[in-house]
């Protein structure tokens, strides 16, 4: 083969599918280059308006390469329904993250340039995460996103908690991608082939390799989205990380790094179906029981958060369990409610922590709703919807998940469930009844308002609700997505 | 089931008035409050007569003013509102007490503080309750099940009494929980639809037509029983009631026990009853003698209770005890007498209630002994509080007279044994009821301190005239209310014995 012949086999790659990530990256790299260039004053305004424009263009590229579906670059990067919803919401969040981030530094008289690009970038790696079945992809995206996260927690200077948090993030977090990336090589070795598809169709006769590679991959996104017992990092960097990045990760990053598992979900061949359905049901269990148990005790506010962030990362994975249409609906479903209310919780506790004598604590809670009504109402509407009460879309995720568990008979993965909810209810209605119904202990006031977070707590409060209520407009993208995977 | 289209939506009216003029509530200054809340509930039990009205009673068992909203066209989610004869006697009871509730709150002493909160929380439960009462659609109605414990939450914790945060807890952590177990249910009953027929579905229409394995139908009977069971409530479940009504504010007191426990049973006989016969018929001597048993013991600890407020609240659970036992029975008379005291309860045990509110406005105290003859100078009040007092135990001519009666009619069907167990079930509320008239009435306290107490007027008596007025018409009327869902009961009863 000559080198023209080489030249050749070139083909140009569709841009048509790639566009918002490529908007995403051009976004990236200019306010990099702003960054090194501009003067520090300017660069206050410059660097925040950049980032949210470079966002928006991505957001609205979303919206119209949203209809193409289809293959680019040699097959390692898929456009489809799925892929498209996710970066939806994953680009709508962060927006309101940098809405959220903007006054969250600023209240701390400090500017970092660094958060706008190492955000567009976590997202970039967030988005091409979503639509990928190449496992050299993925793994690289992985680490886009990992290496964001691992830079976002740690950007506060002086801060000892951010610095331990990032730290254990690191260290586990790159435990999990050397799990798996050597379970990406077994993978390799069983079908000769990088694709998932391909890989999970390939009817080989030593399944060892696939199944060990299988089983190293997903301990390595175990790790990532909080799967109990591989959650310990998860506390530490959720509570160290500024509450903005906090949101970001428990949001956006939650999301991103389920989207692999769940495209191998529908790929999964009959006969592995039982044993999917117990390993990942028995994670299930454990996580969500563990996760809520555990959160029953905390007293810092964000902990609790995280805590709760785990178990809802046991809901989720109950749904993974069923390897059904259902049961795929009600996965992206539920992940995607999950990113707006954890973000929409975070977002509060961002907005109180620049109240004076805010110090996390539960307690500090108390009779919130006589200083600041609004906040304190939306603040309830979060708890709500994480506990699953109606008409909020956690009542929604979880009556999915049910009838996916019902579908599959699986009653005792469903009375784990109820009996983890149970125990969440303890520490959900105490903060509402911390916030309502007990006299306040000090006076809290909201410094430095901003309408920018206001709109933004606004619309995910709304959205909160509103896509319970009217879930017809979430579920025909959802339905789309699961069904497409499905008919594969 | 068939249904019958509505010329005017009344459900959804009167849903969102009380919504509607709760947000008016938060945007008008303070002053307004009572009016806005006494107008829209006042409306709202005009609609209701209205619509008692225009129903047709030849044809009960159809749902009328029938409305139907896609929520979700793919799982078949539908906000299907309508009223059969069953749901529209409850309708009515919710709109007459939550009328009753707001009259009382208007002169009730003791709410001083959050006024528009105190009256958003009346006003958003008796929209959810008609939710509950009106939907024939089962997610709906769960969404509208669990949303009245919100505002129950806010009522028990904000305006209780000293124990009000404690019973706030238990009460939304024992209901909350147990009706985990119906969502279960509920998902479980649509997938069974689509294993069935290929294609979720959550309307009761659909739902009926599902057949089951055997054990999966008492699996799910098991998980629709606990979460109404827990409501209801039947022993072992019903610590949380006593707590609960004990500690909350009078009107809170006064809508738990006269419609939210409805709920509970209510939902046992429309979903229970409906959609799992053959589990029904394999369980019912269970069931009958757990209601059995919650009348007796209920009626035990009534009569020890020092706290009239806690005293009332054991006396409904025992009373809901009848209402169970005769549902289970599973016959005509025993379904009859079922809804006919889930009716009658409501009135008495509303008006219970208020009296203990009332006597606590005077005396500042709910303990039995320094309630002593504490009503002897107030002669209008005395006859609220004996009529009142002689409905509930069952004499002739008060309302739960034909609940048990009708228990016991029933019971001797299967055997006079039961009857009999019935009868002393009957027995036992005539004597707590008859101590707590003897207590209020014959012992006299020397000190009589109790002589300037101004007598009942205004507002407090109107509300128990719109109680008194309705107890006198079941007692001595009854074949008005059979009339209104004899239907109903039959087509639940068809539905039964036609699988048998």
């Amino acid at each position: 083969m000559d080198i023209g012949q080489l030249v050749g086999t070139i083909k140009f790659p569709r841009l048509d599918v790639f566009m918002p990530e490529l908007a995403v990256l051009v976004t990236a790299f200019t306010v990099f280059t702003l960054d090194l260039l501009l003067p520090s004053a300017p660069k206050r305004k410059v660097l925040p308006g950049v980032t949210a424009i470079g966002f928006i263009v991505a957001l609205m590229l979303t919206g119209v390469s949203g209809r193409l579906s289809g293959d680019t670059f040699y097959g390692s990067f898929t456009g489809d329904p799925l892929g498209t919803l996710v970066k939806i919401f994953e680009i709508s969040i962060a927006l309101t993250v940098l809405a959220f981030a903007q006054r969250y530094y600023s209240h701390r008289r400090s500017f970092y340039g660094e958060f706008y690009y190492m955000l567009s970038f976590t997202l970039l790696g967030a988005m091409i995460l979503a639509s990928s079945y190449n496992l050299i992809v993925i793994y690289v995206s992985l680490e886009l996103v990992s290496i964001g996260f691992y830079i976002l927690t740690s950007l506060l200077r002086g801060s000892f908690v951010a610095k331990e948090g990032a730290f254990k993030y690191l260290i586990l977090g790159g435990l999990s991608i050397a799990l798996a990336s050597y379970g990406a090589v077994f993978m390799y070795i069983y079908a000769g082939s990088l694709d998932l598809r391909e890989i999970l169709a390939y009817e080989g006769t030593d399944h060892h390799y696939l199944i060990l590679g299988l089983v190293l991959f997903l301990i390595g996104f175990a790790v990532k989205i909080g799967a109990v017992p591989f959650h310990f990092w998860l506390p530490d960097a959720y509570q160290g990380a500024p509450t903005p990045v906090t949101a970001f990760m428990a949001s956006v990053g939650k999301l991103a790094f389920f989207i692999p598992v769940v495209r191998i979900m529908p790929l999964l061949q009959e006969k592995f179906a039982f044993a999917w359905m117990i390993t990942v049901g028995t994670i299930a269990a454990v996580t969500m029981l563990y996760g809520n148990l555990v959160a029953l005790v905390q007293r810092d506010i964000k902990r609790l958060l995280a805590y709760s962030s785990i178990a809802h990362t046991g809901y989720i994975l109950a749904g993974v369990a069923v390897t059904e249409v259902i049961g795929l609906k009600a996965v992206v479903y539920f992940l995607v409610v999950y990113a707006i209310m954890s973000a929409g919780a975070f977002f509060v506790i961002a907005v109180l922590e620049r109240s004076e004598g805010w110090s996390n604590q539960i307690h500090d809670f108390s009779g919130m709703r006589f200083n600041i009504p609004y906040m304190a109402l939306a603040f309830m509407i979060y708890m709500f919807a994480l506990l699953g009460v109606p008409p909020t879309v956690g009542f929604v995720g979880k009556t999915l998940v049910f009838m996916a568990l019902s579908f599959d008979r699986l009653w005792w993965l469903a009375l784990v469930m109820i009996v983890s909810t149970a125990v969440s209810t303890g520490y959900y209605i105490r903060l509402v009844v911390l916030m309502f119904m007990k006299e306040k202990e000090k006076d809290l006031s909201l410094r430095g308002r901003g309408y920018l977070e206001a709109v933004s707590l606004l619309f995910l409060t709304v959205l909160t609700v509103a896509l319970a209520v009217m879930p017809g407009v979430v579920w025909s993208l959802i339905g789309s997505a699961s069904e497409s995977l499905f008919t594969r | 089931m068939e249904v019958l289209k509505a010329g005017f939506p009344f459900v959804t009216v009167s849903m969102a008035v009380p919504a509607l003029a709760s947000i008016l509530l938060f945007l008008l200054p303070e002053r307004f409050t009572k009016f806005i809340a006494s107008t829209a509930s006042l409306t709202v039990f005009l609609l209701s007569l209205v619509v008692l009205y225009l129903f047709d009673y030849s044809r009960s068992e159809t749902v009328q003013f029938y409305e139907e909203y896609f929520i979700l066209e793919e799982l078949n989610v539908k906000l299907s509102l309508g009223l059969d004869g069953l749901s529209l006697l409850m309708f009515f009871l919710t709109t007459l007490v939550s009328l009753v509730a707001v009259i009382w709150s208007v002169k009730d002493r003791q709410i001083n503080t959050r006024l528009k909160e105190y009256f958003t929380v009346f006003l958003l439960t008796e929209s959810f309750l008609i939710g509950v009462f009106a939907s024939f659609d089962l997610i709906v109605f769960y969404a509208f099940y669990e949303l009245t414990l919100i505002p129950m939450l806010f009522a028990i914790g904000v305006w209780g009494y000293k124990l009000r945060l404690y019973s706030a807890y238990k009460f939304f952590i024992y209901i909350f929980v147990s009706s985990l177990f119906l969502l279960l249910g509920i998902a479980a009953v649509a997938t069974q639809h689509y294993l069935n027929f290929g294609s979720f579905s959550f309307s009761y229409f659909d739902l009926l037509k599902n057949s089951y394995p055997s054990g999966l139908e008492i699996f799910l009977f098991l998980l629709f029983f606990i979460a109404f069971a827990v409501k209801t409530p039947v022993v072992p479940f019903h610590t949380w009631l006593p707590d609960a009504h004990g500690e909350a504010p009078t009107a809170g007191s006064v809508v738990l026990a006269a419609v939210l426990l409805k709920m509970g049973t209510y939902a046992l006989l429309r979903f229970n009853l409906g959609l799992f016969p053959e589990a029904t018929l394999k369980l019912m001597p269970f069931l009958v003698a757990l209601g059995l048993i919650t009348i007796i013991y209920a009626s035990w600890m009534t009569i020890v209770q020092n706290n009239v407020k806690r005293f009332v609240a054991y006396s409904s659970v025992s009373h809901m005890g009848f209402v169970v036992t005769a549902m289970f029975l599973l016959n005509h008379e025993g379904l009859r007498a079922s809804v006919i005291e889930m009716f009658a309860h409501g009135m008495t045990s509303a008006s219970l209630f208020m009296i203990a509110g009332f006597i606590y406005n005077r005396l500042h105290t709910f303990n039995m002994e320094s309630l002593r003859g504490s009503v002897r100078f107030m002669p209008l009040f005395a006859v609220i509080t004996a009529s009142t007092a002689f409905a509930a135990m069952g004499l002739p001519g008060g309302s739960s007279f034909w609940g048990k009666f009708l228990t016991m009619l029933s019971a001797k069907e299967y055997s006079y044994l039961l009857a009999l167990l019935v009868l002393i079930g009957g027995f036992f509320s005539a004597a707590y009821l008859l101590y707590l008239l003897k207590t209020l009435f014959l012992d006299v306290r020397e000190e009589g301190i109790l002589i300037h107490f101004q007598d009942i007027r205004g507002f407090k008596f109107a509300a128990f005239l719109l109680l008194l007025l309705p107890i006198l018409a079941v007692g001595f009327l009854p074949h008005l209310f059979f009339a209104m869902f004899d239907g109903s009961i039959n087509f639940i009863l068809k539905h039964l014995v036609g699988l048998e």
